[in-house]
């Protein structure tokens, strides 16, 4: 296991245009011995470069990857000592369980005690001890992706496990039993875990430690609870959550006050440059309360649609020329024209330039 | 819709399959039965009289099948090797690789029987090029009069023909793998070899098994190599079953005996086809 580095890494596909597009734009990150990560983010960000970069599948165009104090950026695969998972489960069809999981540990010559106490070990874990002396190729997906994580936790020393979307193929329910089993690895032998998702719940459920990434940059690294409450931009508050945090253009009329439309808000944020044009105010959907009557930071809106999805209400409504959303209590009574919504202060975040004031 | 009018939609097909797959069948079990010669032409019925002089009396035509088989399976055994030898190298980034795709490739778009007739040029014993080149170490093969060698030569010929066309199969499956399992194996810590062996080889096997039987089919039928390069000799050590067919037919007339040795020799091909199939299906994909 080792911390993982990575020194003003940057990637093109394309080095030799005279304009090239990077896939990572040059950036600086490391990843704490043990830690359980996850980058996240849209198709195409740039995730799985990132990964790749640090399995050594892709050399990096620019930066370099260092493993502890030792520098990794021209070492190939196979002399970095990492695990990879991928989205869809590699297997070798032709051997058993027993031999997939053990292959590995063959290739890296250790002694044959060794290999099949590990792989006993890994396998119990796995619950796929009754397996062992079945062709791996007549599993099931789940089983076969985690023959393809086994493959990864065989080796005590692996510097890291980088998986790229591995439950891709799994059943929710499934899906969620393999997160728990992850974490429990993780909490077991304190292996570094990076895992690569598109989807918010996953990561968020998955993470302690979680990566924003988009059009190849990162946007925010921070906790699941960072992320939620104080996102660093609007992408961050577009994309975690569901709905997507209420994003509204506005304008400011002091430090602490903002406009949108005919309605004023008070804020927590110190607005010093107040004359810009380019203000946004975000609120999750989870802290907006229904009010009887007016209140400090409230304001009328014409109820649209009201959603009843079990556990929560979801109202969507119209103020002005904008929409907001807002979850609520399921026994709530909403009324069916006009509600009072209120935006508590210490939960409105103030953009400027898309980044968090 | 009327139930009748599928058939008259299927008509135009069924009449076309009729007439170039079933009446030609149907046609060669009825001329089998029949003592069809230069001196009797006609549809008589003499009954199963051909079978059993062919299964009784004609060990010809069974040393025709057997070199045949053994021609068959050698040759495409070493076009599976080589092409699929040759695609490995091209599918890795080397230098010139288009180069050599095209390379590979030539023999292929090249005439088989006009190759051949360059080849019994090569060959030939006392003018071809070979021998010359040889002869400075002082020897001078009978490429095509002796049986051994005459065998060697059309195994020659079928390879450089044919290899082209197992070359294009394996590199087309090549490159359409998948890549993850390569980066797993890398990950893994996989040498080369066992890369080869337990991700390449295994991918491979469908595309190898069907590349496999249709050469197999083609190379079963090998007529006009022999034809050009030994004319079945020296002797009959290099007839196969289609040239002894054709032999019969074609040069002796006696169509009736020739249809017998068609159709026996069809389905011994079908009953062989599916059992190599099944063997094939069970090594190479070990299921």
């Amino acid at each position: 296991m080792a911390k993982i580095i990575l020194e003003n890494i940057a990637h093109t596909y394309e080095p030799n245009a005279s304009n090239p597009i990077f896939a990572l734009k040059e950036m600086s990150l490391s990843w704490a011995d043990g830690g359980r990560y996850a980058l996240l983010g849209p198709s195409g960000c740039g995730k799985t470069t990132m990964l790749n970069i640090m399995s050594g599948l892709v050399n990096p165009s620019h930066g370099k990857v260092f493993f502890d104090e030792r520098e990794v950026t021209s070492m190939i695969t196979e002399e970095r000592n990492i695990a990879q998972v991928f989205q869809f489960p590699v297997i070798y069809g032709t051997m058993t369980v027993f031999e997939n999981l053990a292959f590995p540990l063959k290739c890296r010559q250790f002694p044959e005690d060794q290999i099949e106490r590990k792989v006993k070990e890994v396998a119990e874990i796995l619950n796929l001890q009754d397996y062992l002396n079945n062709r791996a190729k007549g599993l099931t997906a789940d089983q076969k992706q985690l023959i393809s994580l086994g493959r990864g936790l065989v080796r005590e020393d692996v510097a890291a496990i980088l998986m790229d979307e591995p439950l891709t193929v799994i059943d929710p329910d499934l899906k969620f039993r393999l997160r728990r089993k992850l974490k429990e690895i993780n909490d077991k032998y304190k292996t570094t875990l990076i895992y690569v998702t598109h989807d918010q719940n996953e990561a968020m459920t998955f993470a302690d430690n979680i990566i924003v990434m988009d059009q190849g940059e990162v946007v925010q690294a921070g906790s699941p609870k960072d992320l939620f409450e104080r996102p660093q931009t609007t992408f961050v508050g577009y994309f975690i959550g569901s709905p997507a945090m209420n994003l509204y253009e506005c304008s400011a009329s002091s430090k602490n006050e903002i406009s949108i439309g005919s309605n004023s808000f008070k804020v927590q944020a110190n607005i010093n440059n107040y004359n810009s044009e380019n203000l946004k105010l975000g609120i999750r959907s989870e802290y907006i309360t229904v009010e009887n009557e007016h209140t400090d930071n409230s304001l009328e809106a014409d109820v649209i649609e009201v959603e009843d999805f079990g556990n929560y209400k979801l109202v969507t409504a119209s103020f002005d020329s904008f929409r907001i959303k807002a979850k609520v209590k399921r026994e709530l009574d909403i009324p069916s024209e006009k509600v009072i919504l209120k935006l508590p202060a210490e939960h409105c975040c103030i953009y400027e330039d898309n980044k968090l004031i | 819709m009327n139930f009748k009018h599928k058939y008259v939609f299927l008509l135009p097909g069924l009449i076309v399959l009729i007439g170039i797959l079933i009446f030609p069948i149907i046609f060669t079990v009825r001329l089998s039965l029949s003592g069809w010669n230069s001196f009797n032409p006609g549809l008589d019925f003499i009954g199963l009289k051909n079978y059993i002089r062919l299964f009784t009396d004609d060990p010809r035509f069974w040393q025709s099948f057997f070199r045949l088989s053994f021609l068959a399976i050698t040759t495409v055994f070493l076009q599976y090797i080589i092409g699929f030898a040759l695609a490995h190298m091209v599918w890795k980034d080397i230098k010139f690789k288009r180069f050599f795709r095209v390379l590979f490739l030539i023999p292929m778009m090249t005439t088989p029987v006009i190759m051949t007739v360059i080849w019994r040029t090569f060959f030939h014993e006392s003018l071809g090029p070979l021998n010359d080149f040889l002869s400075i170490f002082g020897v001078q093969p009978p490429w095509l009069s002796s049986p051994g060698l005459a065998k060697v030569s059309i195994i020659v010929v079928e390879v450089w023909q044919w290899t082209s066309f197992m070359f294009l199969l394996m590199l087309a499956g090549l490159l359409s793998l998948p890549k993850e399992p390569f980066l797993a194996a890398a990950v893994d810590g996989a040498s080369p070899f066992k890369k080869f062996i337990y991700v390449t080889f295994p991918l491979m096997a469908p595309i190898s098994i069907g590349a496999i039987i249709i050469r197999l089919i083609e190379a079963s039928k090998i007529m006009d190599t022999v034809f050009v390069l030994t004319s079945g000799g020296p002797g009959t050590s290099t007839e196969t079953s289609s040239f002894f067919i054709f032999i019969k037919g074609l040069r002796e007339f006696q169509m009736g005996y020739a249809a017998t040795a068609s159709f026996t020799y069809l389905i011994i091909m079908i009953i062989s086809l599916t059992i190599i199939v099944k063997v094939l299906t069970k090594v190479l994909m070990r299921e």
